[in-house]
């Protein structure tokens, strides 16, 4: 029951390899994060994910092994693309219309409820449209296609702070009512925090973590100490990032459980989703990987003090 | 599909039904108008009389020069076409950006592909056809009239039967692959107009003239109607040059300006007669390579063919890549 | 724009918020908001927690998040789920009723006021409530197992 699944994944632009070594196996029923700097390969992966770009190594299925972008695929996937492009020319009738005859599944009836309740007008074009309308009517129209799957690419990069949160109530009641998985970037990571509880953070082109949110917030911890021995521990410990003041400082590690012990002198701190992303993305070269990839990073990764 | 087609294309099919639309209509006024001309002129009896000749004469000077004008701006007809009908048509999406919302419907691209481009090159292919049987229509008294410029001309030839059509057609799926191999509307719309011009240039010049061996005569006057590949004097077997024919003619004081137009001098006897006739009298031949008249169906069907079958080619790679290749 | 103009009505007892700022995990935000409205009496006995479609719509959170916090009061007990329904609290939070509530309100009002004559700032108060109550709780649990050991006894 994977609704992606990926193996050795690449997908190479000219010289430049935008995704390299993809492995992922990503189950039903989640809200994931794919999360990552620019240029790390977040609209590549979405990309092959829903058909728009080719593989170049390594294969991509989703849905339970249907290959990308093939009509099966196509069938159970809704995308909605960064800037959410809607035909400007055309109003909103005209776009609900559109979907209906581009698709096999469409619930015109749910379409035009939710836009009469975030009062979009109909006859308006889609052109006229604030951002924030767009983007919900993007959504609307993927929505209403009833997928068991739901992309978004940088939904709401565009979006004033109400917008993004009516945004994610949509898509989050969708989630409620019919159970669809999303998949979705960003790099607002605030925003994620809430919404999330699978994380993929991809880093120069690969998969640096990848996980439920859940354990991977019970198997990393802040811990804070006296700097003098901070150097100590950092070699015993899998440290993924260390930040360190003249007599305090704090590590932040991957345990390997909540009992993991904590060294005399320390404390210890949960650590919040936000926190756990800029850590890794701080150090690209430290990884959280489920599986056989754990062992290759059972090394502690020292960094800077 | 049929309707998503319709509602975005609807515009781009009114400017095709306008454009042609007003030229129809103005070929239809006009070629009534012309028919009542030509009716006195068919109706002279006997037709080789020196009066009918004239009446025909007349009738020519007054018609063919805005025939051979609107020929000439009606050869742009598949250049706008194929530049703003059919190199829009995925260029647009992937500006815009909209190819990410239409190739992820569950529709499926291919089919997607299909269902915009074949309905579209139908439409502009029907109606530049009838376009082209109207044009034919209209310039029937003129070559009744004996015009000396025959269907397989130049000007003429890819205005009738199934070239306006066959060339319309590559025109746009030109621009259709142009439009997505250049993802941008402007560029694809210039480059369209350069690969169909270059395209219609070759082929006017180096190509048709090939379709069947040429034939040959070395009679003074040119065969009825015939698409005239090229002309030249003779003399002993080989080429004569332009010196050699004033050589020979200034001895009754004519200059050739050209090897076909000849121009007297004071010293030219008043009984001489057409200077061609007295090169030939004096060992000199004219080769003329032609196509005759009889070869324009046959014409027509080959280059109708070979255009149907590449732009058949280009819309099938258009659509191969659209389903393919991706962003 | 409004997210759901269905939730403007209240069709439950209690609306949750979220303190984004506050470092604690959303769903132990909720199990708390909960736990403090029938401790406060807001919420009763047989009341319907909000509808997990109504809180998901209201504050943009995962669903699977607001399942594990109506989860969670489950384990302790403190509310249940009917099929189909929803979910209800099972019991009462509150030991004492309204009226006394109010009472006892007012008498730590008064003994505030007293405290903060004496120039005690909310710092101080706050230190000396939390401390008083780690005292009164080791009395509580010594005479818990005396009791105890006097009934082992008897």
């Amino acid at each position: 029951m994977s609704v992606i699944e990926s193996s050795g994944l690449g997908k190479r632009y000219g010289h430049n390899w935008a995704l390299r070594g993809c492995t992922l196996a990503i189950p039903r029923r989640h809200v994931v994060a794919l999360v990552g700097p620019n240029g790390a390969g977040k609209t590549t992966l979405l990309n092959l994910t829903v058909g728009l770009a080719a593989a170049t190594e390594g294969i991509v299925t989703v849905l339970d092994g249907q290959s990308a972008g093939s009509p099966t695929a196509l069938d159970g996937i809704a995308f909605v693309a960064q800037d959410t492009p809607l035909y400007k020319n055309l109003s909103g009738a005209d776009m609900l219309h559109m979907s209906r005859n581009l698709n096999r599944r469409f619930d015109d009836t749910y379409a035009r409820t939710r836009l009469r309740e975030l009062d979009i007008p109909l006859e308006r074009k889609a052109g006229a449209m604030s951002g924030g309308q767009q983007a919900q009517l993007a959504l609307t129209l993927a929505l209403a296609r009833h997928p068991e799957l739901l992309v978004l690419d940088e939904p709401m990069a565009m979006l004033d702070p109400l917008a993004r949160h009516d945004f994610m109530a949509t898509v989050m009641t969708a989630i409620a009512d019919s159970g669809v998985s999303v998949l979705l970037s960003s790099h607002v990571l605030a925003e994620l925090e809430r919404v999330a509880d699978y994380l993929v953070l991809l880093s120069d082109g690969s998969v640096q973590v990848s996980g439920e949110v859940d354990e991977l917030l019970a198997c990393h911890r802040v811990l804070t100490g006296p700097s003098a021995n901070a150097g100590v521990y950092a070699r015993q410990l899998n440290v993924v990032s260390a930040r360190s003041g003249e007599a305090q400082a704090h590590l932040l590690v991957r345990t390997d459980g909540v009992n993991a012990p904590v060294p005399y002198g320390w404390e210890a701190h949960p650590v919040s989703l936000e926190e756990l992303t800029l850590a890794y993305m701080r150090d690209p070269a430290a990884a959280a990987l489920p599986g056989p990839q754990r062992a290759a990073v059972a090394q502690p990764v020292v960094a800077r003090h | 599909m049929a309707w998503v087609t319709w509602r975005q294309h609807r515009l781009t099919l009114a400017g095709i039904a306008a454009l042609i639309g007003a030229a129809g209509l103005y070929l239809l006024i006009t070629g009534l108008q012309m028919r009542g001309a030509y009716s006195s002129v068919a109706a002279c009896q006997p037709a080789n009389s020196p009066l009918c000749q004239r009446a025909a004469g007349e009738f020519l000077d007054a018609y063919a020069p805005g025939a051979g004008w609107f020929l000439g701006l009606m050869q742009v007809i598949p250049a706008l076409i194929g530049a703003f009908a059919g190199a829009p048509l995925l260029a647009r999406e992937l500006e815009t950006g909209t190819f990410r919302y239409a190739w992820t419907q569950g529709f499926g691209r291919a089919r997607w592909a299909v269902a915009k481009l074949v309905p579209l090159a139908v439409a502009v292919t029907v109606s530049t056809g009838a376009f082209s049987a109207l044009i034919a229509w209209y310039l029937q008294p003129i070559f009744s009239a004996g015009d000396d410029k025959g269907p397989l001309d130049p000007t003429v030839f890819d205005m009738v039967g199934l070239a306006l059509a066959a060339w319309t057609l590559v025109a746009f799926a030109i621009g259709v692959l142009a439009g997505f191999l250049i993802r941008r509307v402007i560029p694809a719309v210039f480059a369209t107009l350069a690969v169909w011009s270059a395209l219609a240039v070759v082929t006017g010049f180096f190509l048709r003239g090939h379709y069947a061996a040429p034939l040959v005569t070395t009679s003074p006057s040119n065969p009825a109607q015939a698409w005239v590949l090229s002309q030249g004097w003779f003399h002993g077997g080989a080429p004569a040059s332009l010196d050699m024919i004033n050589n020979t003619l200034a001895r009754v004081d004519v200059r050739a300006v050209t090897p076909e137009l000849f121009q007297p001098g004071p010293a030219t006897p008043a009984n001489l007669g057409d200077p061609v006739n007295y090169l030939i009298q004096h060992g000199y031949t004219q080769l003329t390579t032609y196509q005759p008249v009889g070869r324009f169906w046959p014409f027509q069907l080959v280059e109708g063919g070979w255009l149907l079958a590449l732009s058949v080619l280009l819309i099938a790679t258009a659509v191969w890549l659209v389903s393919r290749r991706a962003a | 724009m409004t997210v759901d103009k269905g939730i403007s009505e209240p069709s439950s007892a209690i609306e949750f918020r979220l303190d984004p700022t506050s470092g604690v995990p959303t769903h132990l935000q909720l199990v708390h908001q909960v736990e403090h409205a029938m401790r406060l009496g807001y919420l009763k006995l047989g009341d319907q927690l909000p509808k997990v479609r109504d809180v998901v719509a209201s504050l943009a959170i995962n669903p699977n998040t607001v399942l594990k916090a109506y989860r969670e009061l489950e384990i302790k007990g403190l509310a249940a789920g009917r099929p189909g329904q929803g979910t209800f609290i099972q019991t009462t939070l509150s030991q004492a009723t309204f009226p006394e509530l109010t009472r006892l309100r007012r008498l730590l009002l008064d003994w505030l006021t007293i405290a903060d004559a004496a120039g005690l700032d909310e710092d101080g108060i706050d230190a000396l409530f939390t401390s008083t109550i780690r005292t009164f709780r080791g009395l509580r649990d010594d005479a818990r197992v005396t009791a105890r050991e006097t009934e082992g006894i008897a």
